[in-house]
């Protein structure tokens, strides 16, 4: 039952979570480029006393970008592209509409909340979930209101069947609901005794071992249904949408989808190698791990395909440079961890600089440049003007190229050779390298990932320039562009 | 069938769960009913090691160091003996750790001592020239927060069975009855210290937060 | 071969040269199994990713997109029913039935211990070493005792093994410092485990042990206080200890840093742990010995 009128779809809610993610992917990377400095100049910890070590940062780094940037990312092309792709408007219900911005600002306090509760050092020191149980409790209603837009609105749909993004936002929705309630059972002392102590402290439901099984059952899973699932379902939108190709296989969109959905669960012990988890369970997540490569790359093969035959795109439009090569750092992180979770590699990966290393070709290469990409695609449709500019879009596309290749590099390298020296004996059988000796020898790779920061953080002032210039400032189109997005 | 799903949200969320459910029943379960046993002899953490693992929890310590020392031999070696399933059985939440920036700390209180501790943590290149850890010199002024240590302890008891004696309750006479046997231990390690302030604050009833986290990681063995 | 497909593999070259010889430079021996296929796994990301991206990117310029579009139709979007790539296919089937394999006939549960492996390793090491070194010269004991101390003492008693401005047992300079010995006189001593058993306190007092302990301090030389009889009955009139029976005062003997490693120490210094069962005895002497050249014995 296909209406012919044109919508006139409702960005309003879309708008405000593109703020945060532009102001929290900022933050975040600030403060990523901050903590890369301080491994190679210790110097730099003592800039705000208590709250400014290395060890108080990093979880503000880590949890500003996943909660605060990919969240808010993954929320904003949400509100924009689910009305699109189910043909309705939020603006047709009173209720949805309410639902959203209510749902932004209960985000927006939650963000906030995060930031000063870590800065205070108030955290449950499970990674990814540091925050204490309030913030938790404030996280699973910000969830329950977005579920409850993103169901609201498939209710109304005129457009019968879900496409794929959609499948992949729902999963995201899902697997992030089951596994935070889990990770996070905890109990507050304050009210399991008379009052005693600060009403923020909690203590695990699970000890030792079992709490390792959940965290990382979450952990990696966070990795999937945060960093994977959504931005998979953002490049199935963006790169037909910008490029107006069809995107080359529903097999394969349908064989990768489940694929991953069911063999991504079992991998999470594949970061609890060799540690006290009973050896059957990591050994299934070492063998689901190499499984795991193909559903992943199905994904972006699919897209690879989609884009055959425009060779020309690629050279004329940034935005489709950014895609094609996230796809290419999403093929590379999906094999680079399966290879980290053969367990002899990870005798050696494990523990080392070549885990972030891995990190970030996956949050650089592939999240934050899909994200940017999704919101250069939006601007000119919600705010009916055109980019402001595309020279500074191919000067931030190969300046932040430039950047992840960098830091990958460099970890890959750091984190390969501090392994060996961990392990390295000489010839009478003893330790070769004292620790510290392993510590020192890193200084140059931690000085280039600290330049890499700086550069992608520079290229990421330019988006954020360029975003706000085409928000205000630059020149206004009267009609939708259907697909390449009008650049000046 | 998957066409039907598409167009069918309500099965399709459905079909989505059970698959990604399925793992974590088979996975992660069985491990419950193996509820993580003490090895023999192991002991709760008193209140004032638990403070110190709130401190440790605090500023972080996890984002440069491990408590996990895995089965090989450069390992053992390095740190000692392996770490096993047992030895955490009251560690909630458990700290292992993912990166090694610094060594792992499982068994540190086997080869690091007291004042080794507060020249380390006051200015880490003195000891160890060419460390990339910060200092954490506010841990000598900062107070630690034992009550709360002693109300996650009373919680453990009460909730998990954590063999603490009759006289951890939950009530407030209870915590100043139990107060004077945290300040003692605080004693005992402040004795072996040099700082002037940090002596100072315990022979006054108080407990800076090095004070707690060195008994924290002396108990690491 | 395709030129972009030549550049990308070029770029994961470079990128395995260079890890390598990073490596090489820090005498990493890259026969260990380990080692080894941590290699052959970077090399597998690298060359694959490359290859494999660069082979469909270029498609990019050759192909053209083609087949049969489905019906339906998403905010301009259109689909294709294309096959799936067989490549892709084949190798997710091969995967599948791979995991199958090791799971049910491969390694079923329980098949592997980790700790098992464990204790393989460390007889296979014990085998190859300990024998080699049973009876190695001191040039040999210096070398191996420098290398324990570099990692396993140096963090307390500084890399040269100055004790790090007090902080630590400065070996560099006398076997014991005056305050060391008053320290002892002053408070006796029972924790290193020597046959004679404890030491009580003031044997001696007052100028008596202050001349003592520079004596002692003087490293033995010159001449010897006659209050030095004190010591004497067990440390023996040379100080050497009479044959372990107490601590030698005049250098660090064998027997010495046995004790010590053994027992841990509390001084005036401060508390050194016990490294008890983390040394073998081929270690303890190597340590040893390499204590004495610090001091140039
Ligand atoms: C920026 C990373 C970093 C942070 C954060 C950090 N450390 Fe360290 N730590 C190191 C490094 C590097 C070493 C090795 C060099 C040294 O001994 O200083 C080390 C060594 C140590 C050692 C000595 C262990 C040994 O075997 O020699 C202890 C104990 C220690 N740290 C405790 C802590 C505690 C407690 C905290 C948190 C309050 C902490 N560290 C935070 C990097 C860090
Ligand atoms: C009763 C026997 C006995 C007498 C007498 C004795 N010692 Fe000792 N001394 C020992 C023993 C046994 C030890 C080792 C104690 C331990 O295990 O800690 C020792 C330890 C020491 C140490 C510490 C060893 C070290 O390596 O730092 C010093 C210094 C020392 N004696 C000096 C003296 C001096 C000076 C006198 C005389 C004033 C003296 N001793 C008299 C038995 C004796
Ligand atoms: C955590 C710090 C620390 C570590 C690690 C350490 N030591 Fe010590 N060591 C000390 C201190 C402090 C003293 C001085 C004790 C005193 O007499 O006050 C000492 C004293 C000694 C002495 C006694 C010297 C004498 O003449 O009485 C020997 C021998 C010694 N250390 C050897 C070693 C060896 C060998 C290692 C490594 C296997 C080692 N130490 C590791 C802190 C340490
Ligand atoms: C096939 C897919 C993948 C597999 C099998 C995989 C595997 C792994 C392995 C083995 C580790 C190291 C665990 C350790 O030894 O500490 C790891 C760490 C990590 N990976 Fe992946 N990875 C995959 C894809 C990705 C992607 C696409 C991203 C991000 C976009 C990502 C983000 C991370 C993060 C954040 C960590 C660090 C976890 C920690 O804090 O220790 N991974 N991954
Ligand atoms: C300017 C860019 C960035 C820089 C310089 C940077 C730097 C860093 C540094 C130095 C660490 C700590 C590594 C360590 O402990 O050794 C880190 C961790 C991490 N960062 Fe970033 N970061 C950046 C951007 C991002 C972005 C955009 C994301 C996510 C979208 C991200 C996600 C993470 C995660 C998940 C970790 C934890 C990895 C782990 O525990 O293994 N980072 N980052
Ligand atoms: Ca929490
Ligand atoms: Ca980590
Ligand atoms: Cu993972």
């Amino acid at each position: 039952m296909q209406s012919n009128a044109a919508l006139e779809y409702d960005y309003t809610v879309a708008k405000l979570f593109t703020y945060t993610t532009i102001l929290f992917g900022f933050v975040g990377m600030l403060i990523g480029t901050l903590i890369a400095s301080q491994l190679a100049f210790p110097e730099l910890n003592y800039l705000f006393g208590e709250y400014g070590t290395f060890s108080r940062l990093r979880p503000l780094h880590t949890n500003i970008v996943i909660f605060g940037f990919t969240i808010s990312g993954v929320f904003a092309t949400f509100y924009y592209f689910g009305q699109r792709v189910l043909k309705v408007s939020m603006a047709e219900s009173k209720f949805v509409m309410f639902i959203g911005k209510l749902h932004f600002a209960l985000y927006v306090l939650l963000a906030v909340g995060m930031v000063i509760s870590l800065f205070l050092g108030m955290s449950s020191s499970k990674e990814y979930a540091q925050m204490e149980w309030p913030l938790d409790i404030l996280t699973v209603v910000v969830w329950v209101l977005w579920g409850v837009a993103m169901f609201g609105l498939i209710g109304m749909r005129r457009e019968k069947a879900l496409y794929i993004s959609l499948w992949y936002y729902i999963a995201c929705f899902l697997g992030v609901a089951m596994l935070y309630l889990f990770n996070n059972m905890e109990i507050p002392t304050y009210f399991a005794t008379e009052g005693l102590g600060s009403i923020m402290h909690s203590v695990s439901m699970y000890s030792g071992t079992n709490d390792a099984l959940v965290q990382w059952w979450w952990g990696h899973n966070a990795v999937a249904f945060v960093f994977t699932v959504p931005i998979v379902g953002m490049i199935y939108y963006f790169l037909p949408k910008e490029s107006g190709q069809a995107i080359y296989s529903y097999k394969l969109s349908l064989l990768s989808f489940w694929g991953l959905m069911f063999v991504y669960l079992w991998a999470g012990s594949h970061h609890l190698l060799w540690s006290t988890v009973p050896d059957w369970m990591q050994t299934m997540g070492s063998v689901f791990s190499i499984v795991l490569i193909l559903p992943s790359w199905g994904s972006a093969i699919n897209m690879l395909l989609t884009m055959k035959g425009e060779w020309n795109q690629l050279t004329d439009n940034p935005l489709i440079k950014f895609m094609v090569l996230a796809s290419t750092f999403y093929m590379l992180s999906t094999l680079e961890g399966p290879i980290q979770a053969i367990k002899s590699v990870n005798a050696i990966a494990h523990f080392t600089d070549w885990i972030p290393g891995h990190v970030h070709d996956g949050v650089l290469g592939w999240v934050s440049f899909m994200i940017m990409a999704g919101l250069f695609h939006m601007a000119p449709r919600m705010f009916k003007r055109e980019i402001y500019s595309k020279k500074l879009m191919e000067a931030q596309f190969w300046l932040q190229t430039t950047a992840v290749v960098l830091y990958f590099t460099s970890m890959w390298i750091a984190g390969i050779t501090q392994g060996m020296m961990w392990r390295a004996v000489d010839e009478y059988g003893n330790l070769m390298y004292s620790f510290i000796d392993t510590v020192t020898v890193l200084h140059p790779y931690y000085a280039i990932r600290a330049l890499a920061g700086v550069l992608f953080l520079t290229g990421f002032v330019m988006f954020a320039y360029n975003m706000i210039k085409t928000m205000i400032s630059s020149r206004e189109l009267t009609e939708e562009p259907q697909f390449k997005s009008p650049m000046a | 069938m998957f066409h039907w799903l598409e167009k069918n949200p309500f099965f399709f969320a459905v079909g989505v769960f059970l698959v990604i459910s399925f793992a974590g029943l088979i996975e992660i379960l069985p491990n419950f009913a193996e509820a993580s046993r003490p090895v023999v002899g192991l002991k709760p953490y008193t209140v004032l090691e638990l403070a110190g693992r709130e401190v440790y929890k605090k500023d972080n310590c996890i984002a440069c160091h491990s408590q996990l020392i895995r089965p090989f031999k450069a390992e053992t070696d390095r740190y000692g003996q392996y770490s096993l399933s047992g030895e955490y059985a009251y560690d909630r939440p458990f700290l292992w750790g993912s990166k090694r920036t610094g060594p792992d700390l499982h068994r540190v209180g086997n080869y690091r001592t007291t004042d080794w501790h507060e020249n380390h943590m006051w200015d880490p290149p003195s000891v160890v020239p060419g460390s990339i850890m910060p200092a954490y010199k506010h841990m000598f002024t900062n107070v630690a927060d034992i009550e709360t240590a002693y109300a996650e302890a009373v919680t453990v008891k009460n909730v998990f069975h954590t063999p603490y004696g009759d006289e951890f309750k939950g009530t407030r006479a209870a915590w100043e009855a139990h107060k004077p046997k945290v300040l003692a231990d605080a004693k005992k390690i402040a004795a072996d210290m040099k700082n002037k302030d940090v002596k100072e604050a315990v022979e006054a009833g108080k407990v800076p937060e090095i004070v707690a986290l060195i008994a924290y990681l002396n108990r690491l063995k | 071969m395709n030129g972009l497909i030549a550049k990308a593999l070029g770029f994961a070259a470079i990128l395995i040269v260079a890890t390598i010889v990073v490596v090489k430079k820090m005498n990493i021996d890259l026969s260990d199994p380990i080692n080894i296929i941590t290699v052959i796994g970077a090399i597998v990301i690298a060359g694959l990713t490359a290859g494999v991206s660069a082979k469909y990117i270029s498609q990019m310029k050759s192909d053209t997109a083609s087949g049969e579009l489905a019906d339906e139709n998403w905010d301009g979007i259109g689909e294709y029913k294309n096959e799936l790539p067989s490549g892709w296919a084949y190798s997710y089937l091969g995967t599948m039935i791979w995991a199958l394999w090791y799971w049910t006939l491969g390694y079923p549960v329980n098949s592997f211990s980790q700790i098992g492996q464990w204790n393989e390793e460390v007889k296979a090491y014990n085998k190859k070493f300990e024998s080699i070194h049973k009876n190695a010269d001191k040039a040999t004991l210096t070398a191996m005792g420098e290398s324990i101390f570099l990692v396993q003492c140096a963090p307390c008693h500084g890399n040269t093994g100055d004790g790090l401005s007090g902080k630590a047992q400065d070996f560099t300079a006398g076997r014991l410092s005056k305050e060391q010995v008053l320290y002892v006189i002053k408070n006796g001593s029972n924790q290193l485990g020597y046959q004679m058993g404890a030491m009580p306190p003031m044997m001696a007092q007052g100028k008596d042990a202050e001349d003592i302990a520079t004596y002692i301090a003087n490293g033995m030389k010159g001449e010897q206080p006659a209050a030095f009889a004190a010591c004497a009955s067990c440390h023996g009139p040379d100080g050497t200890g009479m044959n372990g029976m107490a601590p030698n005062l005049k250098i660090n003997d064998d027997t010495l840093v046995e004790h010590v490693i053994k027992h841990g120490k509390k001084g005036i210094i401060g508390r050194m742990p016990a490294f008890n069962d983390r040394m073998t005895p081929v270690q303890i002497k190597a340590l040893a010995t390499y204590i004495r050249t610090l001091r140039g014995e």
